[in-house]
């Protein structure tokens, strides 16, 4: 079901050259005793260089899996890569050994997590942690990767890096654990950084700081690329460039940050837009909510995955899947109220229910 | 970053300046280690640690036994020369002793002192050997304890001092070999287990279940009669062959227990986070096991391995005093034990070798106690 081979392609006038990374066709499902979980079920996604990309989706909308998958960390059984190509500079991961895919960790594609606090191993000072991915990846003496260690910490800001690098994690908070991670992470300078969920366990005064510094750290290295997997619209709305929308295992829409927020194409899309609270209405307005709930993993819809929950969905919705069509420039949509070419169909946010097609 | 604070103007100039810059928070010099921080409330656990103190001085200072409890002399002057049994072998007749064999060092000491010719010979303060008959012309052995032999002597006329003595260092000798040897194997099996999971776990487990119900006892005993230790005659073996052969032998039968924990706790380390971000920055497989696991995954090992030595003391003696044991003149607890069993009216030999092992087993029992106490995260929540 390769819909549209060059789907969620970055936006004409975006950077040029080939995308750093292609996804294409991914499908990683589970298979466990309840049945067979199609946590990723063909994806199609490209990061241009240079470009923060955001992916924002429910739990269990296969977010995370479909990050996981590119650094092939599904944890296997129950997990598997059923199909699909991952090219990574033209070459695809999925086809790589084990031992090859390690050098790629770490080194050109890193991952920061979501929970500082475990993030880190309890026995270890900070410092042999951040100096074990240097040496993990390249042959150099002992002093060398400890100057380059206190480097990235006072780069990502630890305040006295030389003394903290001789303490344990239990001495830190969980903001200066996440910027540990982001250090470990960016201290081989990888050409991709994956955060999944990086501010989700912090503070709401530390998560904005965290997402500061890696943008600024993403600045200083020229061309890199973040792929920020959240469930937060805020913060995507603050830092990415293009936001792709997942549910259900696949990508439903796809669009530059501004055309998203403006004018969302996917009813999913202005449910999640309508679920943010605002502060800029004298009146409070009631908060719209996606009514049901996520539909079960292993029994999901044959047609769209949104159907159980849409509020416009309609005699083809429940049989057959939309294809993801690029509805307007760079703005990527699956939702067949939205025949190639044609026009949105679909009121803005807010009103949902003047407009029925029928 | 962070952006030097913007100060409202009505702000005192003082507090100003100590908003505009905010002290920075005092860090402490070094932070103390998971390990360290056990090691510290082991200390001040006052009855394991001073147990501990205790057995580890007894169990150096049984390395110098030799120098401490021997029939063999440390230094003899005689005619102008100075003599060193202990490192060189000389026959009677190097002395002027009219005999074959071993120098009677007790005898000639008593002969130097009533010549008066400025000869001389230093023994050891025991002056009895562990394997040497001390028959008493006036009466049968064993004999009840004494000036000489404040312990006694056991059926064959041997210290029994002397023998706890020797017994003691070779006693805790073989309980900490097989522990490190059945630690080792149980820790490689159990992290294999835990780690890769899925068939390896299944049928491993299921192995260990069937190597677990040999009855462990008798199979050391048909085996241990079966293979025949081999000496090599004219080398000085610092630890015998046959006490190898039975570390091994017990060794074999005594690491399932261990891997059930490491096996366990691999299975819930690997699945945390710093194992997933570990994997994530390109960290070998191996290194994934060893270096990040394995140190998370050693509390029960640790806490363990002072219960397994005693149960390796006790199990050197169960052997030794069924006779499956070290071969015949070897100084063991077991050997003297059964030697009481058969002589039960003859109360030191009942009395001091249970004593002994009753001992050394409490204290090494304290020790574990105050381990697993240091271990216990829940400091608070502990009954006392």
């Amino acid at each position: 079901m390769n819909d549209v081979v060059s789907a969620g392609k970055a936006p004409e006038g975006g950077p040029e050259g080939p995308p750093l990374l292609e996804i294409k066709g991914l499908r990683t499902f589970f298979y466990t005793e309840s049945g067979v979980a199609k946590a990723v079920d063909g994806v199609d996604l490209d990061i241009a260089q240079g470009e923060v990309l955001g992916l924002v989706g429910e739990s269990g909308s296969g977010k995370s899996v479909t990050a996981l998958s590119i650094l092939r960390l599904i944890p296997d059984p129950p997990g598997r890569i059923v199909e699909g190509e991952i090219l990574y500079r033209g070459r695809d991961l999925l086809k790589l050994s084990w031992e090859e895919i390690r050098r790629i960790r770490g080194n050109d594609i890193s991952m920061v997590f979501q929970e500082p606090m475990t993030s880190l191993n309890p026995v270890f000072t900070i410092g042999m942690q951040v100096m074990e991915v240097i040496q993990a990846h390249e042959n150099v003496s002992r002093q060398e990767a400890h100057r380059r260690a206190v480097d990235i910490l006072t780069e990502v800001g630890i305040p006295d890096p030389e003394q903290r690098m001789k303490q344990y994690p239990h001495h830190f908070s969980g903001g200066q654990r996440q910027r540990v991670m982001i250090a470990i992470a960016l201290v081989l300078n990888p050409s991709l950084l994956i955060a999944d969920e990086p501010t989700t366990a912090l503070d709401v005064t530390i998560q904005a700081q965290i997402l500061d510094l890696m943008l600024e750290m993403k600045e200083r290295r020229a061309g890199a690329s973040i792929l920020l997997i959240t469930h937060n619209l805020a913060v995507v709305a603050e830092t990415c460039d293009r936001v792709a929308v997942m549910y259900g295992g696949k990508i439903q829409e796809v669009a530059p940050i501004d055309a998203l927020f403006r004018t969302p194409f996917h009813p999913y899309t202005h449910g999640l837009l309508g679920s943010i609270p605002s502060v800029a209405g004298t009146k409070a307005k009631r908060l719209t909510v996606i009514p049901g709930s996520v539909p079960d993993i292993h029994q999901l819809p044959v047609g769209c995955k949104f159907v159980t929950r849409c509020p416009y969905a309609f005699e083809p919705c429940p049989d057959i899947e939309p294809p993801l069509i690029e509805e307007a420039r760079g703005h990527w949509v699956r939702c067949h109220l939205y025949p190639h070419g044609g026009r949105p169909a679909v009121p803005p946010p807010g009103e949902p229910d003047k407009v029925r097609p029928t | 970053m962070s952006e030097p604070a913007l100060v409202p103007e009505h702000v005192p100039p003082d507090l100003a300046a100590s908003m505009a810059a905010p002290p920075t928070a005092t860090v402490p010099a070094l932070s103390e280690s998971l390990f360290r921080k056990r090691l510290r409330k082991f200390r001040h656990i006052k009855r394991g640690y001073y147990s501990f103190i205790a057995i580890v001085a007894a169990y150096l200072i049984s390395f110098m036994l030799p120098l401490l409890a021997n029939n063999v002399a440390l230094v003899v002057k005689h005619n102008g020369r100075y003599y060193f049994p202990l490192v060189t072998y000389y026959p009677a007749s190097a002395f002027g002793q009219n005999a074959f064999g071993d120098p009677d060092y007790r005898a000639l000491k008593q002969l130097f002192a009533k010549d008066g010719r400025g000869d001389w010979v230093l023994m050891p303060p025991i002056p009895y050997g562990p394997n040497e008959d001390l028959l008493d012309p006036t009466s049968a052995p064993p004999n009840r304890p004494s000036r000489a032999h404040f312990f006694g002597t056991d059926d064959r006329g041997r210290d029994v001092l002397v023998r706890l003595a020797y017994g003691f260092n070779i006693s805790m000798t073989f309980a900490l070999l097989v522990t490190i040897f059945a630690d080792v194997t149980g820790i490689i099996i159990g992290s294999a287990l835990g780690y890769f999971g899925g068939r390896t776990d299944i049928v491993g487990q299921r192995f260990i279940e069937i190597w677990s119900s040999l009855p462990f006892l008798y199979t050391i005993m048909i085996v241990s009669s079966v293979i025949v230790p081999i000496y090599l005659p004219g080398r000085m073996v610092f630890v015998q062959p046959s006490l190898w052969l039975l570390v091994i032998i017990l060794a074999v039968f005594d690491w399932m227990g261990i891997t059930y924990y490491i096996r366990g706790e691999f299975y819930r380390e690997k699945a945390k986070d710093y194992v997933g971000a570990a994997i994530a920055t390109g960290v070998s497989e191996p290194a994934i096991m060893f270096r990040h696991i394995l140190p998370n995954a050693l509390t029960p090992v640790v806490s363990f391995a002072p219960f397994e030595i005693v149960a390796n003391i006790s199990a050197l003696v169960a052997l030794d005093f069924l006779g499956f044991g070290l071969p015949a003149p070897t100084p063991s607890w077991g050997e003297l034990i059964g030697q009481g069993m058969e002589n039960l009216t003859i109360w030191w030999l009942v009395f001091y070798p249970l004593a002994f092992l009753f001992l050394t087993l409490l204290l090494v029992v304290f020790i574990g106690e105050a381990v697993r106490e240091a271990f216990d995260p829940k400091e608070f929540s502990r009954l006392r």
